[in-house]
């Protein structure tokens, strides 16, 4: 059996041979910078997700917190592998006579410091939200201590899950589950208006036992995982390699559709799907559409839930509570346009189906629109209960942004891929790239038909049904002007 | 009457320095069907993509059913054709997309024989899978159903023999001579003659058609 880091060291010689001198040098001071000045532009709106100005939150607030986020943390882990090699060391190193302790050793590592560290900021953010200040010395260490060990801790068991199935058909719904009950618990805590976390919360004491414990837990399993490093199996390993890769590919391509693309594909290889007949009395593309809806219970579920979380906000500006309900239609109208996409990248399907642009993309905006203008509908009626908005058919206003949910998601989903040869914008702050700042801007232009509910919103006045008639012509008309600029009674392909 | 389904006159195509077609000449008579055959390479693709107007050529006149081919609604209600990649729909089964193709055609699966058609191709126990999920000969007998499937006037295909099994090009070839004496018209390019004269096409040579 060779050694691992000879055959390593081997790999990155002859690789730097014909590699131009300077090369990494030059990636590392890239990178470098890109971190400085972006960190440089968000430094005080990071900080302040982290560390508010003022603690706020109370203390069964605190606690379901600490539930989202560990199970956050433990499904991001999932994702991510947390055991994975780059593409070349999974295509030539697995399958070489090397240790595969040694092989997968750097990769645990790696996955350890990260899921360590992000432990460690969420203590920092459950001490920043809750802890009165100043926070004192011991528990200002203790409980990112304690975090940093949850985060180790949280890798084994994301670890275990690759390893076997068995453990992950259990460890994986209890992670969604404890970031439901995470949220749920946020949601009703910010409807009950309970008072802010006591001084001396959290004990050092407790914080103290806890980091206690479970280092005595998390160390011996780490060096236990370390020695069954090797039996992790191959095909966990390679598609964990494939999802590092596509991030990779995804983040260096400025491309965000190879990560969806690789999702919503490992989605339905999973899936056991039975036929049904499509639903005789609509529209074809309308039927195909509900059927797909359907066959996504878990993202309905979860954009149900969703829609508790512009009351999640506090009391925020009328105009941040519209961008939100907003944002959130775009999202819920989301959830079937695959199927554009589709048509989109390759119109196949479409010549095959003999329809013309305009008829194709007129039934594509009805699911979108109908889940839009529900969840819009059920987030402003949520508000409205919980006290959040003045008196008023808020509910119809709701309904009536449908149309503008559904037209930014279709015309999200019609942009295809991102256009990177387009010209750079030279600015004095340096040079930014058009084609991925385009991309992501196509939707949310779409947005802007749903202004008069953020004027309806932003003076915090009752609302009348004038309003909501207003929202629902501008809806009305941006949909046929939607239509007759971007589609063609007389083509099939949706790009002209 | 003998009117012709598809007219390619001094057809010329080239990539780069490198002239694929030039000086093309072909017809294609309603009813008719006609197997290009010829070595890789010669430009048997290139030219059923400028039939269906997937390609644009740098110069010469291509008429089908009389007019210029296009992307309206109508050009592809009468061509159905495999010379692109299929793409398929997201959690969709084999089933329930040729169940699409149908209704937007105007027909029930019940009158369109779907079940009947999975069952010819050997895709029947297949019915619930997803295409993406289907070996790559089956996802060729899936393009092939469906394109059979759904009413044309035109069919355009681009080696309909490849990755079948001897069964499996011998049902398809008999399919596409019944296809031929409903009334439809067939132009596909193959290497394989035998496939071609069992499928009731005249086999025409590539080098026949481009002018030296």
């Amino acid at each position: 059996m060779s050694d691992v880091a000879a055959v390593r060291r081997w790999v990155r010689r002859t690789q730097s041979a014909h590699r131009e001198r300077g090369e990494t040098l030059t990636t590392v001071y890239v990178a470098l910078l890109t971190v400085l000045i972006v960190g440089g532009m968000l430094y005080q709106q990071l900080t302040a997700i982290v560390w508010p100005a003022a603690p706020s939150m109370s203390e069964p607030a605190a606690y379901s917190l600490i539930m989202a986020l560990t199970g956050g943390l433990h499904l991001a882990l999932r994702r991510l592998g947390p055991l994975g090699l780059s593409r070349p060391a999974a295509s030539w190193l697995l399958t070489a006579p090397v240790s595969r302790r040694r092989l997968l050793l750097p990769s645990l590592w790696l996955a350890t410091v990260a899921g360590s560290a992000a432990g460690a900021l969420g203590g920092f953010a459950i001490l920043g939200h809750a802890a009165a200040r100043p926070v004192p010395a011991a528990t200002d260490t203790l409980l990112p201590a304690a975090g940093a060990l949850l985060g180790g801790g949280l890798v084994l068991t994301a670890l275990a899950a690759q390893a076997g199935r068995r453990w992950s058909a259990w460890s994986d719904p209890a992670a969604y589950l404890l970031v439901a009950a995470g949220l749920a618990g946020l949601l009703a805590d910010s409807a009950g208006a309970a008072p802010q976390a006591p001084a001396g919360w959290p004990a050092a004491g407790v914080v103290g036992t806890v980091a206690v414990a479970l280092a005595l837990v998390v160390v011996p399993l780490f060096l236990l995982a370390v020695r069954d490093l090797a039996r992790t199996p191959n095909d966990r390993i390679l598609e964990a390699s494939r999802t590092a890769g596509t991030f990779a590919d995804s983040v260096y391509g400025v491309e965000p559709s190879f990560v969806a693309e690789m999702l919503e594909r490992r989605y339905w290889a999973r899936r056991r799907l039975r036929s049904r007949p499509l639903p005789a009395r609509l529209p074809v593309l309308v039927a195909q559409d509900l059927v797909l809806a359907r066959r996504r219970p878990g993202r309905l579920l979860w954009l149900a839930a969703a829609a508790t979380l512009p009351s999640l906000l506090g009391n925020p500006p009328g105009w941040v509570l519209a961008l939100a309900v907003l944002a959130g239609g775009l999202v819920a109208g989301g959830v079937t346009t695959a199927n554009v996409r589709t048509d989109a990248g390759n119109p196949w399907m479409l010549r095959m189906l003999g329809l013309s642009s305009r008829t194709a993309v007129a039934h594509r905006l009805v699911v979108p629109g109908v889940l839009a203008a529900l969840w819009c509908a059920t987030a402003l009626t949520v508000l409205t209960v919980l006290g959040g908005l003045p008196p008023g058919p808020w509910w119809a206003l709701g309904l009536a942004l449908g149309p503008v949910g559904g037209i930014a998601a279709v015309r999200a989903a019609r942009t295809g891929f991102v256009d990177n040869s387009l010209l750079p914008l030279d600015t004095p702050m340096g040079s930014i790239a058009t084609g991925p700042l385009i991309a992501a801007f196509a939707g949310l232009d779409a947005l802007l038909l749903g202004v008069p509910a953020i004027v309806l919103l932003a003076p915090g006045d009752p609302l009348s049904w004038t309003g909501v008639a207003v929202q629902a012509a501008v809806a009305a008309l941006g949909t046929r002007l939607y239509l007759s600029a971007t589609t063609a009674t007389g083509r099939v392909e949706l790009k002209a | 009457m003998d009117q012709s389904a598809i007219e390619v006159r001094d057809l010329s195509v080239s990539y780069g320095a490198t002239a694929v077609l030039v000086g093309v000449d072909l017809t294609v008579s309603v009813g008719a069907g006609v197997c290009l055959t010829g070595e890789n390479g010669i430009g048997k693709s290139t030219l059923l993509r400028c039939v269906t107007s997937l390609q644009r050529p740098d110069a010469g006149v291509i008429e089908v059913f009389g007019g210029p081919p296009g992307s309206t609604p109508e050009f592809w209600r009468a061509v159905a054709t495999t010379v692109e990649p299929p793409t398929w729909y997201a959690g969709l089964t084999t089933r329930e997309h040729a169940e699409l193709v149908c209704r937007a055609h105007g027909f029930s699966p019940r009158e369109a024989g779907i079940d009947e058609a999975l069952e010819r191709f050997g895709l029947g126990s297949h019915a619930d899978a997803l295409p993406p999920s289907l070996s790559s000969g089956q996802k060729q007998r899936l393009t092939l159903a469906l394109t059979l499937l759904r009413p044309s006037r035109l069919l355009i295909l681009d080696e309909p023999e490849q990755r079948l099994d001897a069964e499996g090009r011998a049902s398809v070839a008999a399919m596409l001579s019944a296809y031929r004496k409903d009334g439809g018209t067939v132009l596909m390019a193959s290497h394989d003659e035998v496939f071609a004269a069992a499928a009731g096409t005249s086999v025409v040579g590539m080098a026949d058609l481009v002018a030296p």
